[in-house]
């Protein structure tokens, strides 16, 4: 009980500071983004009434107010979700936009962050169990080479070669055009189809941290006291690498499933405006092509928000998994 | 962006305590680097690594021998193929990307170990205060480290690289060096603060040595693998951040780095012309300049923990 | 296996087995008629999926297939200025002030309500009674419209023949209807009716379609059945791969090097790149240096336009002639007076000589006055390749006269109010067009469209203001006779080479890209009928124009 305590409170303090980084950070830079933004607005063609004003202000900071005003409003429109407009789409407002891409998203980063821990969980320990050898060597300079790709790079050669090139898959999007989101098996394969490239990029250059964090810990397990006794007792190796060691070395893998998810989020950016992929990623590639300052702050908090959120449903799946860390 | 080395994490404190302890004399610098490179020579993945920087390292001193022409000069037919004048093609101004690539080495490597030394310092400095220092400052920092850990670092990055308007290669250092230091802190934290409490910095406190000769003389020292593990993490990631920050046009428009040459290559479309070169040379160019210091610090991760060693 | 797993299982074989089948089936999904007669254009950007929106009165906002749907009164073409009827059979003046339309007879709106010219009337009332619907700024020209029988009558405030064009190309919509929308400014249309060849079959997030007319008055002569407009993707990149992969039979997109990829990929891929405008780098004329005419005489002179035309387009286009005119296409109004028609060739040494007439002279390799050097900063939208392309070329060109230019490339709604408000320093923005040299000129030298810097105008941003120019304005518009347009035109054609409002550039192109695999009858060099642009209303000139392959 205490440990879940402990996590729900740095959970609730870390999202505090969180959001207030997200206040204080176009403050703090030179220029006037609330300006810029409102100028951009107008001639995007969005009606800058006073609530516009007000609410583009609080976003980004008015010279000469009581900040802690600005800070309370600030907070106010968080909780009920009224990030004003953008001007990179201005018909509608950034929460609407945001809202229908973030299950994309979802989906995107949820499929790759299972799918690489699979694999490079898997990798890591065939790769611990055979230390040294010609296996572990392979597997390790491959993983490291293949975590020094930049996430774009690959997807722009994918996107060249087996889609562009030869047709296998779409160039672009979430889903065909003329088709509308609906649950039908045909769209949800066509879906599936238009994510095969960006997730496959996205899980091939973040494996590395699954396939390391497992040897390790494979490494540092093998060499207990338990696992010399198992053997000792003539169990085979393959069972004891399976049932015992890897088992208790995954434990402390799903710690770093927080920094994973760190470099999947950071990697959807990039891919996802690459293949136009319809997530947050490409909505903050339009912004930061766009210098929308509304869209991007509203994106930065949203995509934050949820990855801490994310991290507190691990840390508390984690205290079900792992008795030790209960009593802690 | 961090990536996950072969760092134990801190919370296998057995891992650490196999840091050797030095006397508290601290070698010659030039006798220690001879040193620290022939450890990590015998280490046949910081082998590779180091022969991979050395010879990114070498293009880059050398580029103007080797470039046959001037990156910027749009001279050429823009578009082209590779021919015998332009070995990788010419960009959609009539540069040549050969030249480019070589004078590119020369940013992105001063770019990677520029914000990896910025990176490093504050890490190693807010590590050593929070470790050395408990209580209030040590919650405080380590509050802040966790926090700049948790948060993405790509959006981070390009919402700070977006709010600075100048575009200049040092915004890029400092965006880069902003968020990466955190995870080199935690890990110098921890150390700092398991040899706090070893008897030779009990004694040197008795002694009547200064803080500032204690912190070091007496502890760095015997960190030094650990701030070589954390300037090459530092180092790969902002190779990387770089590159991103560059691929979405948030470089410098007169520098020309790898990162700028696929920027400009995605601008003018070079899977359209089916240049794929253009894409692919960059790429992976910092895809090997990445690895080069990773492997490295692979050595550097054998140097500290036995169990890492090859046998 | 417990029955959870079991579930789990089946679930994942089938989405696995939907995959795999759809990788077998067609790429593109959802509508398209099977069996030809399909026209699919390049669409709409998306915003970030396609908003629903036909009002054809907000260009800004309306997605392209109204100008499918709803017909103006005649086309103009912007190549040559030549009129082709749609909803009027004909016009003429019939006084210096007053014009008469024709109107077609017979005609049926698509919800079988027959068109009269009560409807032409109607449409002309409701845009001066809502201003922000007059995009062209009809009411700024004309006091009054009337019926006369089948005939409307159109008063002018004062003498402006070439205005004819821009009256008959308001589109016409339907009184009974559209009388009854409390806010014609915020209707989004979603029902559209027009008398156009063409109504709106289905609308998805990233793709609409439109199906044939059958009751259009001239149905016979409409090949495609369908017409397809897929969104773009806000990556350009991307754009550029969709049409090089021979997805559209119509599209418009600067593509580099077209014949390798474009041409080359199908037997049946066509290109058509006209000029469409002029590439100019405007100065802001509130500002000094630049509101001095020898300063800008000097920047002209110094520019080697052919180079700066080489570099933007790749050779696709060549250098501007400084009179204004788009050549060949108005070589008839052009001046004989003019050398080299006007194509302005660089001159180091006579720019050195106008930049010293503005007080300006070479020191050390700048350009200096009063101890400053010359500087400017050139904006423009940053995914223009061809512009950028030619603003750095202009960067190094006038650095070579001591001059430091530096870009600024802002996103296009930046930069459009940037160039609105009159803040900018320099700019790259594009000239004439519209294949009247009347209206070219006057949009860009009309002192009636300078507004105060900060206030947005879309005309004449460049803020020139001359009393003599606005006279021969007035003239050009007023002169009935060939004769009195010629002159009047030359005195302008000779204002834009003496006093280098702007300096214009190259030919900035349309690009035109045409499969002929379902359909012939594009407009080419053999056939300039109108321009290849296929966001306005050259859409409905050339779909009625296009026959089956």
């Amino acid at each position: 009980m205490p440990y879940l305590l402990r996590k729900g409170v740095l959970f609730v303090v870390t999202l505090w500071a969180a959001i207030t980084l997200n206040f204080i950070l176009p403050r703090l830079m030179p220029g006037s983004p609330e300006d810029a933004a409102l100028g951009k607005l107008a001639s995007a063609g969005v009606p800058i009434t006073n609530a516009e004003r007000h609410a583009v202000e609080i976003q980004l900071g008015v010279p000469h107010t009581n900040v802690f005003t600005q800070y309370w409003d600030y907070l106010k429109n968080i909780v009920q979700f009224k990030f004003g407009h953008s001007y990179s789409f201005p018909s509608e407002t950034v929460a609407h936009t945001i809202g229908k891409a973030l299950p994309w998203t979802l989906v995107l980063v949820g499929a790759t962050t299972v799918f690489a821990f699979v694999v490079g969980t898997l990798l890591g320990v065939f790769a611990g169990w055979r230390r040294g050898k010609a296996a572990d060597t392979t597997v390790t300079l491959g993983a490291t080479f293949f975590a020094a790709f930049p996430p774009f790079w690959l997807g722009l050669l994918l996107l060249y070669f087996l889609a562009y090139k030869n047709g296998w898959f779409p160039i672009k999007g979430g889903y065909a055009e003329g088709a509308t989101p609906n649950w039908s098996p045909s769209f949800l394969a066509d879906a599936f189809k238009h994510s095969v490239l960006p997730a496959l990029t996205l899980a091939v250059t973040t494996l590395s941290g699954w396939v390391f964090g497992m040897r390790n810990n494979m490494i540092n397990t093998l060499g207990e006291d338990y696992v010399t006794f198992a053997e000792a007792n003539g169990l085979r190796t393959r069972t004891v690498a399976l049932l015992y060691a890897a088992r208790n070395a995954l434990l402390p893998n799903v710690t770093a499933f927080g920094l994973s998810l760190g470099a999947v989020v950071g990697g959807s950016v990039l891919v996802e405006g690459v293949f136009s992929y319809p997530g947050l990623g490409n909505l903050l590639y339009i912004a930061v092509t766009n210098h929308d300052f509304p869209l991007m702050q509203a994106l930065f908090l949203v995509i934050t928000v949820s990855m801490l959120v994310a991290i507190f449903v691990v840390d508390l799946l984690y205290a079900r998994l792992d008795p030790r860390v209960r009593r802690a | 962006m961090t990536i996950i080395t072969a760092v134990p994490p801190p919370e296998a404190p057995g891992a650490l305590a196999d840091v050797p302890i030095r006397p508290s004399r601290v070698p010659g610098p030039l006798l220690f680097v001879g040193r620290a490179v022939r450890t990590l020579w015998s280490n046949s993945k910081a082998r590779i690594g180091i022969v991979l920087l050395g010879v990114i390292a070498l293009i880059a001193i050398f580029a103007p021998l080797i470039a046959p022409h001037s990156p910027t000069a749009t001279t050429f037919t823009p578009y082209l193929n590779p021919t015998g004048q332009n070995w990788f093609g010419t960009t959609g101004n009539g540069q040549d990307v050969f030249s480019q690539m070589v004078y590119g080495a020369r940013v992105s490597l001063l770019v990677g170990l520029a914000a990896g030394i910025l990176a490093t310092v504050v890490a190693v400095t807010i590590g050593l205060i929070a470790g050395y220092r408990p209580g209030v400052i040590d919650e405080v920092l380590s509050f802040v480290t966790n926090l700049t850990l948790v948060i993405p670092g790509i959006p981070l990055m390009i919402i700070l690289a977006a709010y600075i308007q100048s575009r200049s290669i040092w915004t890029i250092v400092l965006v880069v060096a902003f968020t990466s230091w955190a995870t080199g802190a935690r890990v110098i934290r921890s150390q700092a603060t398991t040899l706090r409490t070893r008897e030779f910095v009990t004694s040197a406190v008795f002694s009547g040595e200064r803080l500032f000769r204690i912190v070091f003389r007496e502890i760095l020292p015997n960190m030094t693998s650990l701030v070589a593990a954390s300037f090459f993490s530092a180092a790969t990631a902002a190779v990387m951040a770089e590159a991103s920050l560059e691929f979405l046009g948030l470089g410098s428009p007169d520098t020309v780095s790898w990162g700028t040459i696929l920027y400009a290559a995605q601008q003018q479309n070079a899977l359209l012309t089916g240049q794929w070169l253009l894409i692919l040379a960059p790429g992976l160019a910092i895809a090997l300049l990445a690895t080069s210091f990773t492997l490295i610090n692979f050595g550097v991760d054998a140097l500290s923990n036995p169990r890492l060693r090859e046998k | 296996m417990t029955t959870k797993t079991a579930l789990v299982a089946a679930a994942v074989a089938t989405l696995v087995a939907t995959g795999l089948a759809a990788c077998g089936s067609s790429s593109n999904g959802g509508g398209g008629a099977k069996g030809g007669g399909t026209l699919t254009i390049q669409g709409d950007a998306g915003n970030p999926t396609l908003v629903e929106n036909f009002n054809p009165f907000v260009a800004a906002t309306e997605l392209h297939g109204g100008y499918l749907m709803y017909e103006p009164l005649e086309f103009r073409s912007p190549v040559d200025g030549t009129f082709t009827p749609f909803l009027a059979t004909g016009h003429k003046f019939t006084d210096p002030k007053t014009l008469d339309f024709t109107i077609r007879q017979n005609v049926k709106w698509s919800d079988g309500q027959p068109f009269t010219a009560a409807d032409v009337v109607f449409t002309f009332n409701l845009i001066k009674k809502y201003p922000a619907l007059d995009g062209n700024g009809v009411w700024a020209q004309i006091t009054g419209v009337a019926t006369s029988g089948n005939d409307v009558t159109v008063t002018f405030k004062a003498p402006n023949v070439p205005f004819a064009g821009v009256v008959a190309k308001t589109p016409i919509v339907p009184e009974h209807l559209w009388s009854s929308v409390p806010d014609p400014t915020k209707f989004t249309n979603t029902k559209p009716v027009g008398t156009g060849p063409f109504t709106l079959d289905k609308f998805a997030p990233t793709q609409y379609s439109l199906k044939k007319n059958p009751t259009y008055w001239q149905a016979a002569k409409i090949a495609p059945s369908e017409v397809l407009f897929p969104a773009q993707s806000s990556n350009q990149a991307t754009n550029q791969l969709d049409v090089s992969s021979g997805k559209f039979d119509w599209s418009y997109n600067f593509l580099p090097n077209v014949q390798k990829t474009y041409v080359s990929r199908s037997k049946t891929n066509i290109y058509w790149f006209p000029p469409g405008g002029v590439i100019t780098l405007y100065l802001n004329l509130t500002k000094a240096p630049y509101n001095d005419a020898n300063f800008r005489k000097g920047i002209s002179l110094a520019l080697d336009r052919t180079t700066i035309a080489q570099k933007a387009v790749n050779g696709y286009l060549d250098a501007a002639s400084q009179s204004g005119l788009i050549l060949p296409n108005l070589k008839k109004w052009l001046d004989p007076s003019l050398p080299d028609q006007g194509v302005v060739k660089p001159d180091p040494a006579a720019a050195q000589a106008a930049f010293a007439q503005a007080g300006y002279t070479m020191q050390g390799g700048k350009l200096v006055k009063d101890g400053k050097q010359a500087s400017m900063s050139i904006v423009m939208p940053n995914n223009f390749t061809d512009w950028v392309a030619a603003a750095k070329e202009v960067s190094t060109q006038l650095g070579q006269v001591g001059i430091k230019a530096s870009l600024d490339l802002p996103q296009f709604p930046q930069y459009q109010s940037s160039i609105q408000a009159g803040t900018f320093d320099a700019a790259i923005g594009g000239f004439g067009g519209t294949g009247d040299p009347y209206t070219d000129f006057n949009n860009a030298l009309n002192s009636s469209f300078a507004a105060p810097v900060k206030t947005a105008t879309a005309n004449n941003f460049e803020r020139f203001k001359d009393p003599t120019v606005d006279q021969a304005l007035a003239t050009l518009a007023a002169a009935t006779d060939p004769e009195a347009q010629q002159q009047a035109t030359h005195t302008l054609e000779q204002v834009m080479y003496k006093q280098v409002p702007a300096v214009l550039m190259y030919y900035g192109g349309s690009w035109g890209l045409f499969s002929t695999k379902n359909f012939t009858g594009w407009p080419s060099a053999d056939n300039p009928y109108t321009l290849p642009t296929s966001y306005d209303g050259s859409l409905l000139l050339v779909v009625t124009r296009l026959t089956k392959a």
